[in-house]
């Protein structure tokens, strides 16, 4: 029993604590994983006996285990891939006992880790996941203090000016590895419905109005486009997304407004994909409700005047043309900083100037005015592209990308999105949104990049595993079994029990160049060639002495073979440096050249 | 090759033993191990020569017991002897109490005697009447025995062979030598200055142990053991005291060569040497029986 076997154990604790840090604990099986991982700590404490150590190192992996089924995020599950070999590697320690170093028993755990690689992989792809154990993971948290550019609350008018919070607020990948055109990339988030005549407010969709996407759920056959989002946390229970597509309906539905809400409001980072469906979007469809024309009376005379008079207009869209093309003959200016504005109808006839906010709130109480249906989205613009050195490119979307943007009813048409600050003068960065984080700090900018990269890394990872759900398993099974659904147990117990018996030849067979080192598979090319010249080894013989027969045998060769003896007793007997090492390994080499081609000359 | 010193030594020890150089390096690597030797062979081939050459070159202070079959115990550890001055025993120390102690024909004496070496050789100390007495540092043992066929001889028993580290055997000289002896050129060991002290020879015990033993080379050393055990092997196998003492004087070998590390010819030109008087069979099954391609 080695010490090192008790450090191992210890730091694999370690590595599972800090998985336990990202863990929510309104899930039971958290509390299950903190239990398992305080009662190993007291089981380490207390261990004197052999099979109560074992007892520890059997406790830490089976809270890896069970911090693997609630998360399969890249770093938590780089932390329980720790913990697992630090586990596996006490283990191993207290069965071989101080015959290894700790790199030597940790070298072996890795071994045994790989050589269970296959069979973790046929299990992922075959065991069909049971939805209470299978739960849809609710990704770590970065803890509670949630910040972000969006709130259900859009009241533009008390804004004097936007802080520009750089903060990241979420990533997303495509699947086709290609930026969306710039007009694609309008992320929603929250649809503004209700206007009290200054605020703009999210409604609150009673939860039995949620509706799931539709049946047209992705046909698991296609290679749909998909996208891969990782979202910070945020206090907003909606979700970014393009406004297209299905999202996992276990985890995340979208409403009736088009917002893309969590089943469970969460503080906690969010990872999820989203399918590409062809059909039409029934949000989109939906009919608008007398809530969307709802402008309180009274509170903006000026705005309302503007839009009643356009009420004459026969089509919905001739009165957005107008709208536009007032919007235009004025001297609006974007700002980020324009000052507070008490009401709407000072923007528009006295400041004319504003954010995003302002054009949104003020155009959309313009189209209700006129009698269009019109609603106040707001979310993201843009983003960064970004490249990492692995992983898949994707859109780094931060805080200072929010935007608000309108949407109108137009018969036949549905929903459609229009962004008025598109009409204001200078729209300034906001609109293309492209460069973020353009830090002048050398410090500030590498860190960037770090991030980037390991975002990059977190994406193409969340991609693997997200993708893979149960629609994916199913199509997988469908492909490989069709109706025969009845061989799968078959199968799956007989690949375990192939590549555990694979495995295990691996692993012995990993074992055995213990005494097999280098220098003595080299030996062999030597001894090999002596033979061919006509020189055997005798029973008992070192190589020093099969050198010193075989050089009195073979003159020609005599000073290389001195060589190759006195390299070979330098590299095998004595303590050497590292330089030395290396030295002596170049002239045996240069000599076993030699010696190569001489004894092919004289063949 | 090795330190001047060295050199030194087993050139003057050459000047006395004509023609034996192999057997007076064995001897030398035997002592720097820290391992008693055991000089066997027929009467007149120099074997007493060679222990008393090999105490006066080390410069050691040495006693000579010439074993007989009434020779006691006591005449070896010493006794109480009563003084009447002070009216108290005190402990008189026999020729034991000495660096070296060249015990001729050893096998002449009594086993009871013999036996009496057993504490001192391996523990180092002497007990007397209950009380025990440090033997001084280094304490080495050489001894010479005659042949076992010889008349008047008590064959040694083994576990005081395996005290010996280990046991040579001159042999006849060859021509030359012998004639250079008979020419009178060989020097007489009286005739030799110390080229060590005790202090001197301390170090070189020291410098031997520190030699570096690779673990290739101890896997050797345990191959060849493994084999002397098999049940197919003639004898008794050889013993993990046996092993320890192969490697000690494989190191004082490669000492002796001039090398900071030792090799598989170290461990095989020392073998015959450590392991013949433990072994039925002979060193030479013993190295071919195992692969030495190393």
């Amino acid at each position: 029993m080695s010490g090192s076997a008790r450090w191992l154990q210890i730091l694999g604790l370690g590595a599972l604590a800090a998985g336990l840090a990202g863990l929510d604990f309104s899930a039971p099986l958290s509390w299950l994983s903190a239990g398992l991982l305080v009662l190993a700590g007291l089981k380490l404490a207390e261990a004197r006996s052999l099979p109560e150590r074992r007892l520890v190192s059997l406790l830490t992996l089976i809270g890896g285990g069970v911090q693997g089924a609630q998360q399969g995020e890249l770093l938590p599950s780089l932390l329980q891939l720790l913990a697992t070999a630090l586990g596996l590697a006490g283990l191993l320690a207290l069965e071989v006992g101080s015959g290894l170093s700790w790199r030597a028993v940790l070298r072996r755990s890795l071994a045994v880790l790989l050589a269970a690689l296959p069979v973790a992989l046929v299990l992922f792809l075959l065991v069909p996941r049971i939805e209470p154990i299978w739960q849809t993971p609710n990704l770590r948290g970065a803890g509670a203090t949630a910040v972000t550019g969006l709130n259900s609350e859009l009241d533009p008018g008390s804004i004097s000016s936007l802080a520009d919070n750089t903060g990241p607020a979420a990533r997303v990948s495509f699947s086709s590895g290609t930026l969306p055109e710039p007009a694609e990339r309008y992320w929603r988030v929250i649809v503004h419905e209700q206007f009290d005549g200054q605020r703009w407010k999210q409604r609150e969709l009673p939860s039995n109005r949620l509706v799931t996407s539709t049946g047209t759920a992705s046909d698991p056959e296609s290679k749909a486009s998909s996208q891969v989002w990782l979202v910070e946390p945020s206090p907003v229970n909606a979700m970014p997304w393009d406004g297209s597509g299905r999202a996992n309906p276990n985890q995340l539905r979208v409403n009736r407004n088009g917002e893309l809400q969590p089943l469970q409001a969460s503080r906690e980072r969010q990872a999820y994909l989203v399918r590409a469906t062809g059909s039409p979007q029934p949000w989109q469809q939906r009919q608008p409700s007398p809530a969307d024309l709802e402008l309180p009376a009274g509170s903006n005379p000026q705005l309302e005047a503007l839009g009643a008079s356009w009420r004459d207009l026969a089509t919905p869209e001739q009165r957005l043309a107008a709208a536009k093309q007032w919007f235009t003959q004025q001297d609006f200016r974007y700002s980020r900083t324009p000052g507070t504005q008490r009401g709407l109808d000072v923007f528009l006839f006295e400041r004319r100037e504003g954010f995003c906010g302002h054009y949104a709130s003020a155009f959309t109480a313009l189209m209700r005015a006129a009698g269009v249906p019109a609603r106040v989205v707001s979310g993201y613009l843009g983003g960064t592209w970004v490249r990492p050195l692995s992983g898949a490119p994707y859109l780094d979307l931060r805080h200072s990308n929010a935007h608000a943007w309108s949407e109108v009813w137009l018969p036949g048409q549905g929903w459609q999105r229009i962004d008025p600050s598109a009409w204001a003068t200078a729209p300034a960065s906001q609109a293309e949104g492209s460069e973020a984080g353009g830090s002048t700090n050398p410090i500030g900018s590498w860190l960037q990049w770090l991030q980037w990269q390991w975002w990059g890394l977190d994406l193409a990872w969340s991609r693997w595993w997200l993708g893979f759900d149960q629609a994916g398993q199913e199509a997988l099974l469908q492909r490989l079994f069709g109706d025969q659904r009845q061989w799968l147990g078959a199968v799956v117990l007989g690949a375990v029990a192939g590549l555990l018996a694979l495995a295990l030849a691996w692993l012995q067979w990993l074992q055995q160049p213990a005494s097999r080192d280098q220098i003595s598979r080299e030996l062999q090319a030597v001894v090999k060639h002596l033979r061919r010249a006509g020189v055997e080894v005798e029973p008992g013989e070192s190589f020093e002495q099969l050198c010193n027969r075989a050089s009195r045998l073979l003159p020609a060769s005599a000073s290389n073979l001195q060589e190759l003896a006195r390299c070979h007793n330098l590299l095998r007997y004595a303590a050497l440096g590292k330089q030395e090492r290396l030295q002596q390994w170049a002239a045996w080499r240069t000599a076993l050249r030699t010696i190569n081609k001489a004894t092919k000359s004289t063949l | 090759m090795s330190s001047p010193r060295l050199q030194q030594l087993i050139s003057a020890i050459g000047q006395v033993l004509l023609g034996k150089e192999q057997a007076v390096r064995l001897a030398l690597a035997c002592l720097l191990a820290r391992g008693h030797l055991l000089i066997e062979d027929l009467p007149g081939m120099g074997k007493t020569t060679l222990a008393e050459a090999l105490a006066r070159a080390f410069g050691l202070e040495f006693k000579r017991v010439s074993f007989t079959s009434d020779l006691l115990p006591a005449d070896l550890t010493g006794i109480n002897v009563f003084d009447a001055g002070s009216a108290r025993f005190h402990f008189q120390p026999g020729p034991l109490f000495s660096q070296v102690l060249l015990a001729d024909e050893i096998n002449r004496a009594s086993p009871r005697t013999q036996s009496a070496l057993l504490e001192a050789m391996a523990a180092g100390r002497v007990s007397v009447d209950g009380v025990s007495h440090p033997l001084p540092e280094p304490f080495l043992v050489i001894a010479t025995q005659n042949g076992l066929d010889q008349v008047g001889t008590a064959p040694l028993p083994e576990s005081q062979l395996d005290r010996f580290l280990m046991r040579l055997s001159l042999g006849y000289p060859d021509r030359r030598a012998e004639l250079d002896l008979l020419s009178g050129k060989a020097l007489p060991p009286a005739s030799l200055e110390p080229l060590l002290d005790g202090a001197g020879l301390l170090e070189l015990q020291r410098r031997a142990a520190a030699q570096h033993c690779s673990s290739a080379l101890l896997d050797y050393v345990l191959d060849l053991a493994a084999f002397s055990r098999r049940a197919d092997q003639a004898g008794t196998g050889l013993s993990p005291r046996a092993c320890q003492g192969l490697v000690a004087a494989a190191r004082a070998w490669s000492l002796l060569e001039g090398r900071d590390h030792v090799t598989p010819a170290d461990v095989q030109a020392v073998l015959p040497a450590v392991a013949e008087h433990r072994l039925a069979g002979s060193a030479a099954t013993l190295l071919a029986g195992v692969d030495g391609l190393r």
